[in-house]
């Protein structure tokens, strides 16, 4: 089992390594990083807690049993995102500002229907690893209680 | 979306709807599901009514814009003929097996739920069909061919837990799936030449020539097969082990009749290559043979009523082949007609059946005393088949006496042959049921199971006293086929003209053919023998048998042990490779390449790459080669990051440290002593050196190729050029982002969708505790 | 440079190779991912150009290739996802046949092979079509 000063350091680092996740993922459009890296990141964190408190904790605390839905719905985001411009008449994959559109500004972001289908890469990424972890733990704890 | 015309888009979408409509009462109740597919079947009706005479009105929906590839659909003469087949029968039998589906469900011993899957199936079929009669365009025509095939297999193998229909199902989809595929072929080979898959576009350009021949030969297969003509024939009596209104519907209006009706769509093409047309003829006539020789022989009620179609849908394909307005609108008025009555006939074998429990002619008799309406109303459809006068069946024997005896003495000779032996057959299934000493008990039947025969007989009798609005129907078909055609016009005339000289013939030789079917079976047995000895039949189980134990061989060599498919897989590769590198030009094309002083901390990574990597292929214990790999992973994150890419750089260690971690925990998910195991197989040494050797030569084959294709940049300019310059209009500042999710969006796409599939997979594999 | 690139990247793949031909279940895994790692490491050196990070503000001087940066990063998301699948196929392997050396899988199947009482389609062409006919 885990030392105490582990579950507390992971328990502490789970909301700042979303937030960087999250960061990521919003900044990838301008500097390194996105909705991969961004997936990876949290999928660890996660990760990090089930090696802390062990997959029942875990459970019962994190959503984690939504994480193939996470997939599911990454994927309907990215081809929402891929094929809505087919229906409004432009070709696959035409984002939202048109190149000679400006962006709408959030602070110092700009918001684009690109950053959405980086959702949904993130959605899927995440939804994966953490469905994997979450799969492979229920193997490891199947084998203890033998 | 250009649409023009009204109920013709109602049918196209109604029909889509029909099976939904089915399920969707299915699915609440059981029983609703007949009642479902009964009111689909009548709205189509009514629809497809409506389109007739109507003027052809055009869809088109573009496909694939860029390539001129759209599917168009118009309802024309021939259009509505199919349609109203395809719905009218499609009503009839439909009504039919609302009575017939329970009695067989129970007789089965199968559950009533088991009954919704019939309704779907039959309606989905009437679907295909209905867009298969509107397609004006080959790949529309396709993909409606092709769901109608995949539709016949399920409903000839419903009664999936009996093996006949099993192997019948798929000998069905084998037969005219796989020519199908000459279909496609032919579409595609057209297409090239001409630049078009739409109809009536490459109408007017096609040009005779051998490959234009071959492309229309192979569609012509294609259809032959699905109307089970000589030599394709075998799948059809086969196909008899489906519940009787599926029989009926399928081989008297529907499936078989799709075969026929592609030669008519296609027959404008057809006069650029007078040998297929030619052909037809001949396939024709033999079929028409054959399939009047067995129906002669056989005893089974089905049997004999499909070896009938084969030979009356050779009168069909012989019409094509000889043209002109006779046989071509004749053909139309021929498969209407022909439409009616069989179906009437295969609900009568089914009715027969149900009555007296029975299923062959040396069986039953006598059924006329106790069944008098199903005599008389069956005995209508059989005289519209055996072309009696006041009924419909009458002109189209008529039509093709007329389009036979212009074409010499051989074909005026074997035409009325052919119809003396419809008239034999026909004359000894009705005769065989209905006349003579009762042989078994009858018991009354439902009236849904003789309503339908009778209204079908009703119909054809209204077609033989005013055959005005028939010929009107056949007429606008064959208009279709070849624009410019004169209509048919018909009647009775009391005058020795050679068609009426020609069936009056038929029918004295047909009674002399029934008279000496009776005494001569043992002549028509030993034909059948001989075709089921040598005919295609046993040609096609041989090569079913034959790609079973070539399979069986593949199998032992490569998959059975899946080292011996890795080499399998690599050794071919790599001679493959080895010699794409002797191929390439090599004058100054290797270049070793600059290496400066600031690269080092890239070599060194490098290096470490290639040593950890090595070091992984010798340790016993997993958990270091797990380790090692991960070292591998890690240096080579190094080289990302030197090389300036931090986004794959980042990307890597993270999936890097996750796969480790996952590596690791699934060890620990298997005991050790397992792992142990595993890790101590010792291969033989000869076996060890082998593996040896072909780790080396790939690496020396990996060697040349990466070498070769680095030392060789591309010598256009770079895509990334052009991507750099785009990234301010994508609003963008990191490049390698913009690419993703911009720019080559949908290879991210294709990648999530890949991650999405292993997730299915992972979750199959790992969710569901094993049972041992 | 390119010479050099060329060797490591024929090292990591005549390794994976080799491993890919051992008996045992996990050490072929392994061998894939060492494959996938070699094509990733030549892919990223296929790039025709090296030099700074393709992110905006340029730098003065060359570029990296961002397009096959683009493809690596592609290729690894997928490698790790095809990865984890083959690990649990292996479980499953394992579950199922208590076994990760791929010569018990194929003695297993070779036992199963005798089990199967598939008929011979040419034993006997009317006796296949008459089985399991009805009697009613």
């Amino acid at each position: 089992m885990t030392t105490l000063v582990t579950r507390i350091v992971s328990r502490g680092l789970l909301a700042p390594a979303f937030m960087v996740a999250f960061a990521i993922m919003i900044k990838g459009y301008v500097d390194t990083g996105d909705g991969f890296a961004a997936g990876c990141i949290a999928a660890l964190a996660v990760l990090l807690q089930y090696v802390a408190f062990g997959p029942d904790v875990v459970e019962r605390t994190l959503p984690v049993r939504y994480a193939p839905g996470a997939v599911a719905m990454g994927l309907a985001i990215s081809l929402v995102v891929t094929f809505w411009p087919v229906v409004i008449g432009r070709s696959i994959l035409t984002h939202a500002p048109l190149p000679d559109q400006h962006a709408i500004h959030f602070g110092a972001l700009e918001l684009l229907t690109a950053m959405a289908f980086d959702v949904g890469v993130f959605l899927v990424v995440l939804g994966f690893s953490v469905s994997t972890i979450r799969l492979i733990a229920g193997l490891g704890q199947g084998r203890s209680s033998r | 979306m250009t649409v023009t015309g009204d109920p013709a888009i109602v049918l196209l979408i109604w029909v889509l709807l029909a099976p939904l409509l089915a399920l969707g009462a299915g699915v609440v109740r059981p029983r609703w599901a007949a009642r479902g597919g009964v009111v689909g079947a009548a709205v189509a009706f009514l629809l497809a009514i409506r389109t007739v005479g109507g003027p052809a009105s055009e869809i088109r929906l573009p496909w694939a814009p860029s390539w001129g590839i759209e599917a168009t659909l118009r309802f024309d003469g021939l259009a509505s003929l199919y349609a109203l087949l395809a719905t009218g029968i499609g009503l009839a039998v439909l009504i039919y097996a609302s009575a017939y589906m329970p009695i067989h469900l129970h007789h089965e011993h199968k559950p009533e739920r088991d009954g919704v899957r019939f309704w779907v199936l039959m309606t989905s079929f009437m679907a295909a069909m209905v867009w298969l009669a509107a397609a004006q365009d080959l790949l529309v025509l396709f993909v409606a061919w092709d769901v109608t095939a995949v539709a016949s297999y399920f409903l000839i193998g419903f009664d999936s837990e009996k093996p006949a229909a099993r192997r019948a199902a798929l000998m069905a989809l084998f037969v005219t799936g796989v020519s199908a595929i000459g279909i496609l072929i032919g579409a595609v080979m057209l297409r090239t030449i001409y630049g078009s898959l739409e109809i009536g576009v490459l109408a007017e350009r096609v040009q005779p020539s051998a490959w234009t021949t071959v492309a229309l030969a192979l569609i012509a297969i294609g259809a032959l097969a699905k109307s089970a003509q000589v030599p394709f024939h075998f799948w059809l009596p086969r196909a008899m082990a489906a519940p009787t209104p599926v029989s009926s519907y399928l081989h008297s209006a529907a499936m078989v009749a799709a075969g026929v009706y592609l030669l008519a769509r296609v027959y404008p093409l057809l006069a650029a290559a007078p040998d297929v047309r030619e052909a037809l003829v001949v396939i024709g006539f033999l079929s028409m043979m054959v399939g009047g020789l067995l129906a002669l022989g056989a005893d089974e009620f089905k049997r004999l009523l499909a070896y009938s179609t084969i030979a009356q849908y050779g009168y069909v394909v012989v019409m094509l082949g000889l043209g002109g307005k006779y046989g071509i609108a004749g053909s139309a008025l021929y498969v209407l007609a022909h439409a009616l009555g069989k179906c009437g006939l295969f609900l009568t074998a089914g009715a027969a059946t149900e009555a007296t429990g029975e299923k062959a002619l040396s069986k039953v008799g006598g059924l006329g005393a106790s069944q008098p309406v199903l005599a008389v109303a069956s005995g209508l459809c059989a005289a519209t088949l055996a072309a009696f006068p006041l009924t419909i069946g009458f002109f189209k024997d008529e039509v093709f006496f007329e389009a036979a005896h212009h074409q010499g003495r051989l074909v005026t000779a074997l035409a009325v042959l052919a119809a003396a032996s419809t008239f034999g057959y026909i004359a000894r299934f009705w005769t065989g049921i209905f006349l003579g000493a009762p042989k078994q008990g009858a018991h009354a039947l439902p009236r849904r199971l003789v309503l339908p025969i009778l209204a079908l007989g009703a119909i054809a009798v209204v077609g033989g006293v005013k055959v005005g609005p028939f010929a009107a129907i056949a007429s606008a078909a064959g208009q279709a086929s070849s624009p410019g055609l004169k209509p048919l016009t018909l009647a009775y005339h009391l005058e020795a003209s050679p068609a009426n000289l020609m069936a009056v013939a038929a029918w004295g030789l047909g009674i002399a053919v029934f008279l000496a079917a009776r005494h001569g079976r043992a002549a028509l047995d030993a034909f059948a023998a001989l075709g089921k000895r040598f005919g295609p039949e046993h040609g096609y189980i041989r090569v079913l048998g034959g790609a079973n134990r070539l399979s069986d061989v593949i199998h032992d060599f490569e998959v059975h042990d899946l080292r011996s498919r890795m080499a399998a897989l690599l050794l071919p590769a790599g001679v493959l490779v080895a010699l794409a590198v002797l191929a390439t030009p090599n004058e100054n094309a290797w270049s070793v390449g600059v290496m400066s002083m600031a690269d080092l901390p890239l070599v060194l990574a490098m290096i470490a790459a290639a040593i950890v990597g090595l070091a992984a292929t010798i340790p016993r214990d997993h958990l270091l080669i797990g380790l090692l790999l991960s070292g591998v992973g890690y240096s080579l994150t190094i080289v990302y990051a030197l090389t300036g890419a931090p986004d794959v750089a980042l990307v890597a260690v993270l999936v890097e440290t996750l796969f480790s971690l996952l590596f690791i925990g699934m060890l620990a998910a298997m005991p050790p002593r397992l792992l142990d195991r595993a890790a101590g197989a010792v291969s033989t040494d000869i076996r060890r050196r082998r593996d040896v050797g072909i780790g080396v030569i790939s690496g020396i084959l990996g060697f040349v190729v990466c070498w070769g294709a680095l030392s060789r940049p591309a010598a256009v300019e770079s895509a990334a050029e052009e991507q750099i310059a785009m990234v301010k209009a994508a609003h963008a500042k990191d490049v390698v982002t913009a690419i993703l999710a911009d720019f080559r969006g949908l290879d991210t796409m294709g990648e999530i969708t890949v991650i999405g599939i292993a997730l299915i997979g992972l979750l199959a594999l790992l969710r569901r505790r094993p049972a041992r | 440079m390119t010479l050099f690139t060329s060797l490591i990247v024929a090292v990591l793949f005549g390794a994976g190779c080799f491993l890919l031909m051992k008996r045992d279940l996990l050490r072929v895994v392994a061998g894939t991912i060492l494959v996938s790692n070699a094509l990733n490491l030549f892919i990223i050196s296929a790039g025709l150009s090296r030099g700074a990070v393709p992110i905006l503000p340029f730098p003065d001087g060359e570029l990296a290739d961002p397009l096959v940066q683009a493809m690596v990063l592609t290729a690894i998301v997928i490698t790790f996802g095809v990865a984890a699948l083959l690990l649990s196929l292996v479980y499953r392997v394992y579950t199922s046949h208590l076994s990760l050396d791929l010569e018990d899988l194929a003695a297993a199947e070779e036992r199963e092979a005798e089990d199967d009482d598939r008929p011979d389609p040419q034993a006997d062409e009317d006796e296949l079509w008459t089985t399991g006919e009805d009697e009613r």
